[in-house]
């Protein structure tokens, strides 16, 4: 039997009939909780994970086999669970000479035409011209590297000494291979006859060619077949593993901030749901009793109403599926190469629909719960006019103030439920604002994130006594810290931690110390909270390292914000390392004069013929947090109101009575709208006062929990500046009155109906 | 007076708890309603007439004592057997009609039938024929809340008749009605009656009370007089599924 013909079917149509547009806000507040959920991930995962989408993108091999020769391509082609083959190409080393550096690079074969798999995805200027020779397409991330831009001459040496000068025609994107400086040498594209003009000896030329699987996980098997198949010509193999490990992030902290935020779009959707369903099924205790009355069962009211509100919710998780699918395709076609993983979209969607069908649950048993009796409607409210509000009357008071302040608490029910459903989307808001408030920290003040040098240089060629005296020639650089990264041996740990030694113990760096002091002595270190968590150590404690085969024993005086590696890192003086270690330092951090444009500055100093990188700033990496802020933001709101009307709603259904006797005491229509308002308006007062109070009280303390959990350390929270503060929770009351608004006026101008109360 | 009565009492007691403090609103009741009576239960207001008909029909618990439906044992059954019962075997009508808001007439007629397990066709027929013969045809897709009080109780009255119901339990059907709708729906529980439905009816008015067989008094929670009046209008047992020729 068609189920909207059942008895349930009818009665929940009947419902969602007459209250279309309530229902609508439910499916919209849950839709935008997912579509929310969705975008944050896939612009998480693509930014913490570039290769997926440039793999995607590039139609990527999974496998790469070095070869002396050109291979048997039709054999590689018929290994089982090889779907394309990309190449052969030739491959050559070559040195690109650049402001008198020399950098190692592989200059690599590619036909005019872009192959289609392994296609390099041109970023800037134009690609290869069969027409035009001498010209070469450099891979992106090297070319940012090196300060390499379109058009700029690109000159080569080749093994044998000769040098050509080519031209950068444009710069490209590769899923085959990880960044530079992570990933070495950098890569180069250039056309067959460029490649023999640099390499003529075919000699000393290898060939590359690129398989793309059927299966990523079969890989390992492929490349045994492809050794085997190959015999003894095979050099070497890399793979799509060792890729997409080089370009990943160290996405503890993003990863924590996105469940943070998963969890509180979570209980905002429960929020949404549960207020939804609530208020509904608190409206309808008459209806409910009615069909008891009737014969319907505490189980098939509990059922009916699961399945009408969760339908609803339901709805929306699919509208936000649908939703969050358009979004990635067509509003960030740029930033989303690649649809969301399976995992997260799963566990988005599953996330969601259980908590739908938990805060709808609850309200749905309490419904079923309800006595067959038939119940009054609504007692009128039990506060009598107290002694103040008669006081108030006398002193001449506007009457609807007193009569909407009394209203207000003598209604426990929608009063709570106006101020939680207030309350806690204004908190979590709070706290969104707080993160913004950390971020925007993190750039104002980069030296309490540990980036108080914004640039360092690499000594490269030159000796570093050159390279100080040249950086410190640069009007904007203040300061050049002799520094040094090392690998450590750590007592119980099978895998090394970063030892950075940067500046001495008279001339410590900058680090930003959270807790204990700064290192002023030879002996001494400050750490990260991930170093501290993984050797299970207190400020204070002696660690025993072993850096290159020296045991140093240090001191660890300090913990630092250290948003490096987890924070598994341990800063020291360079003179308290091993001089073999120490001298010459590997490179210099420069700290520049307060104002001054890194960009600029690096520039200058690639033109002294210096080797310069950027820090990233980690509030960069975390940009995309913003992009979920808002959105997260956008539709606790959104919420909020909803939470707002659905308690409105509950409030006039209570008030039909009064309002008559409101009018009939002489309040004229505006004087009861104004009553209305002002009683919504006050309970909204305190809600937003209590959520954006408790929201600014935890955002600073769960920032830093997340902080301490990804090893960064406590010390970054910030809560959201007073300005923003004070715009919130101006904002959220204006809009909730603009909202109480709309129900009150027409309440007040409704007809009162003589309603027949039921005997108690 | 032969065959099982529709509805039996043994010294049913209610006791409700308000603060700590028993009131006891049923103290020992005893009654028989056999198939076809139309009894009336009259009393002075708080005598316990609602409490005693509520526990006729199952939607509240009895504190102890025994109830009998049909001759079945229908006390000890849990909140779900009751209402599945329900379904069957008693319908109710309420001082203030208790329409379902949100459903049209025609809807909240053809509930009941349906979730007594009929098919919507059946449901549907069964609520054409019901509204036809109460003269409200042509309000079927109205919303409750349009039609005037009468017209609520006549729905309300065809809602209870859907499943064709053993037992009628009606409390202060006209309460809430002026004199011509009071005076229209005493007629139609007449004409029910008449047709062999079982009827038991809470009222204040005198004039009602007279078209019964039967007037039970409350006084304080207990019977203090139980007498029929006037010769037996009884018809034998049969329900209000066979009214025909309701309206004249
Ligand atoms: N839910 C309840 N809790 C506590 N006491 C109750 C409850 N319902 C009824 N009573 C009490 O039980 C007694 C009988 O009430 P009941 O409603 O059955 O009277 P009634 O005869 O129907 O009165 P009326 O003619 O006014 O409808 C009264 O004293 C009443 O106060
Ligand atoms: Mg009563």
């Amino acid at each position: 039997m068609n189920v909207w013909q059942s008895a349930e079917g009818r009665w929940v149509r009947a419902d969602l009939r007459a209250r279309r547009g309530q229902a609508a806000l439910t499916v919209l507040a849950v839709a935008g909780i997912v579509t929310a959920l969705i975008v944050a991930a896939t612009l998480l995962e693509d930014g913490t994970n570039p290769w997926r989408g440039l793999f995607e993108r590039s139609h990527g091999a999974h496998i790469w086999i070095h070869t002396k020769d050109v291979p048997d391509v039709p054999a590689l082609r018929a290994l089982n669970g090889v779907t394309e083959v990309a190449g052969p190409y030739r491959s050559a080393p070559a040195t690109l000479v650049d402001h008198g550096r020399r950098v190692p690079i592989a200059l690599q074969e590619t036909p005019p035409v872009l192959p289609s798999v392994a296609r390099p995805l041109l970023r800037e200027g134009h690609w290869l011209n069969a027409g035009r020779q001498n010209e070469i397409v450099v891979e992106w991330s090297f070319a940012r590297a090196l300060g390499l831009r379109p058009g700029d001459p690109f000159t080569v040496t080749g093994l044998n000494g000769a040098t050509h000068t080519l031209t950068v025609a444009g710069l490209a994107e590769s899923g085959d291979q990880g960044f530079y400086p992570e990933w070495t040498p950098g890569l180069a594209w250039a056309q067959g006859p460029t490649l023999t003009l640099v390499e003529p000896a075919p000699g000393r030329t290898e060939t590359v060619t690129g398989l793309r699987l059927a299966d990523p996980a079969a890989t390992d098997l492929v490349v045994q077949r492809a050794v085997f198949t190959l015999r003894n010509q095979v050099q070497r193999v890399s793979t799509w593993r060792e890729v997409r490990a080089s370009m990943e992030l160290d996405n503890r902290l993003l990863g924590l901030l996105l469940a943070l935020f998963g969890v509180a779009g979570l209980v905002a959707a429960a929020l949404a749901v549960a207020n939804a369903t609530g208020g509904r099924v608190l409206t309808q205790v008459r209806d409910l009793a009615t069909l008891k009355s009737l014969g319907f069962t505490a189980g098939q009211i509990t059922r009916m109403l699961v399945v009408e509100h969760g339908a609803l919710g339901l709805a929306g998780i699919v509208l936000g599926l649908v939703a969050g699918g358009l979004i990635n395709a067509f509003a960030l076609p740029d930033t989303v190469v690649a649809p969301l993983a399976p995992g997260p979209l799963v566990a988005i969607v599953l996330g969601t629909g259980l908590t739908v069908l938990l805060a709808v649950w609850l309200p749905a048993w309490r419904g079923g719960r309800t006595p067959p009796l038939p119940t009054a409607p609504a007692t009128p409210p039990r506060g009598h006019l107290s002694r103040l509000a008669r006081v108030a009357f006398l002193v001449r008071l506007p009457p609807a103030l007193v009569l909407g302040a009394r209203d207000a608490f003598t209604r426990r029910t929608p009063a709570a439920l106006t101020v939680c459903g207030v309350a806690i989307p204004m908190m979590m808001i709070t706290i969104g604002l707080g993160c913004w408030a950390t971020l925007d920290d993190f750039i104002r003040h980069p030296e309490s994130v540990g980036q108080a040098a914004p640039l360092s240089v690499r000594p490269g060629d030159l000796t570093a006594a050159e390279v100080y005296e040249r950086a410190m020639a640069d009007p904007d650089v203040v300061a050049a810290y002799p520094g040094t990264e090392l690998d450590a041996l750590v007592p119980g740990q099978t895998r090394t931690v970063r030892t950075r030694a940067l500046g001495t113990a008279g001339d410590p760096y900058p680090f930003p110390v959270a807790e204990g002091r700064m290192f002023r002595d030879q002996g001494e270190a400050v750490a990260g909270q991930g170093l501290l968590d993984l050797l299970g150590v207190r400020i204070g404690d002696r660690v025993r390292i072993t850096i290159g085969g020296t045991p140093l024993i240090v001191r660890i005086v300090g913990r630092v914000v250290e948003p490096e590696q987890d924070g598994e890192v341990l800063s020291m003086g360079i003179d308290s390392l091993a001089a073999k270690d120490a001298v010459p330092p590997g490179f210099y951090a420069l700290a520049l004069r307060p104002g001054a444009d890194p960009g600029q500055t690096r520039a200058r100093l690639q033109g002294q013929g210096l080797e310069v990188a950027q820090a990233v700033n980690p509030a960069d990496r975390l940009s995309v947090i913003r992009v979920i802020i808002v959105a997260l933001v956008t539709v606790l709101a959104l919420i909020g109101l909803a939470n707002l009307l659905t308690a409105i709603g509950l409030g006039l259904r209570d008030h039909v009575f009064d309002l008559a006797v409101l009018k009939a005491m002489g309040l004229t229509p505006r004087q009861v709208m104004a009553t209305l308002v002002t009683g919504t308006g006050l309970l909204v007062v305190a809600g937003v006062l209590v959520g954006a109070s408790a929201g600014a009280l935890w955002s600073r303390g769960l920032i830093d929990m997340e902080g301490r959990d990804s090893g960064v350390g406590a010390g970054i929270g910030r809560p959201p500046t007073p300005g923003m503060f004070a715009a919130a929770v101006l904002i959220a009351v204006g809009a909730a009155l603009l909202v109480a608004l709309i129900p009150a006026r027409r309440a007040a101008r409704a007809q009162v109906p003589v309603t027949p109360r039921l005997p108690g | 007076m032969s065959g099982t009565p529709v509805v039996k009492a043994v010294n049913l007691v209610k006791v409700y708890q308000t603060g700590g403090l028993p009131v006891p609103a049923v103290r020992g009741v005893d009654l028989t309603v056999r198939a076809g009576e139309f009894v009336a239960i009259t009393g002075p207001s708080g005598s316990g007439k609602s409490t005693l008909i509520h526990m006729l029909g199952g939607l509240d618990t009895r504190t102890s004592g025994e109830i009998w439906l049909d001759g079945k044992r229908a006390d000890t059954l849990s909140e779900s057997g009751w209402a599945l019962l329900r379904r069957r075997k008693v319908g109710f009508v309420f001082q203030f009609f208790n329409l379902v808001a949100n459903m049209t007439v025609a809807d909240n007629v053809e509930l009941p039938a349906l979730l007594g397990g009929a098919s919507p066709r059946q449901a549907r027929e069964r609520r054409e024929y019901l509204l036809g013969e109460l003269g409200l045809a042509d309000r079927a897709g109205a919303a409750p809340a349009r039609l005037s009080g009468g017209e609520q109780q006549r729905v309300a009255l065809a809602r209870a008749l859907a499943n064709q119901p053993t037992l009628l339990l009606a409390d202060e059907p006209t309460g809430n009605l002026d004199s011509r709708n009071t005076r229209d729906v005493l007629r139609l529980l007449g004409r029910v009656h008449g047709q062999g439905q079982t009827i038991v009816l809470v009222t204040h008015d005198a004039r009602a009370a007279s078209m019964a067989d039967r007037v039970v008094s409350l006084l304080d929670g207990q019977i203090v007089d139980d007498g029929a009046i006037g010769s037996a209008r009884r018809r034998p047992g049969g329900t209000a599924g066979d009214v025909v020729e309701l309206r004249g």
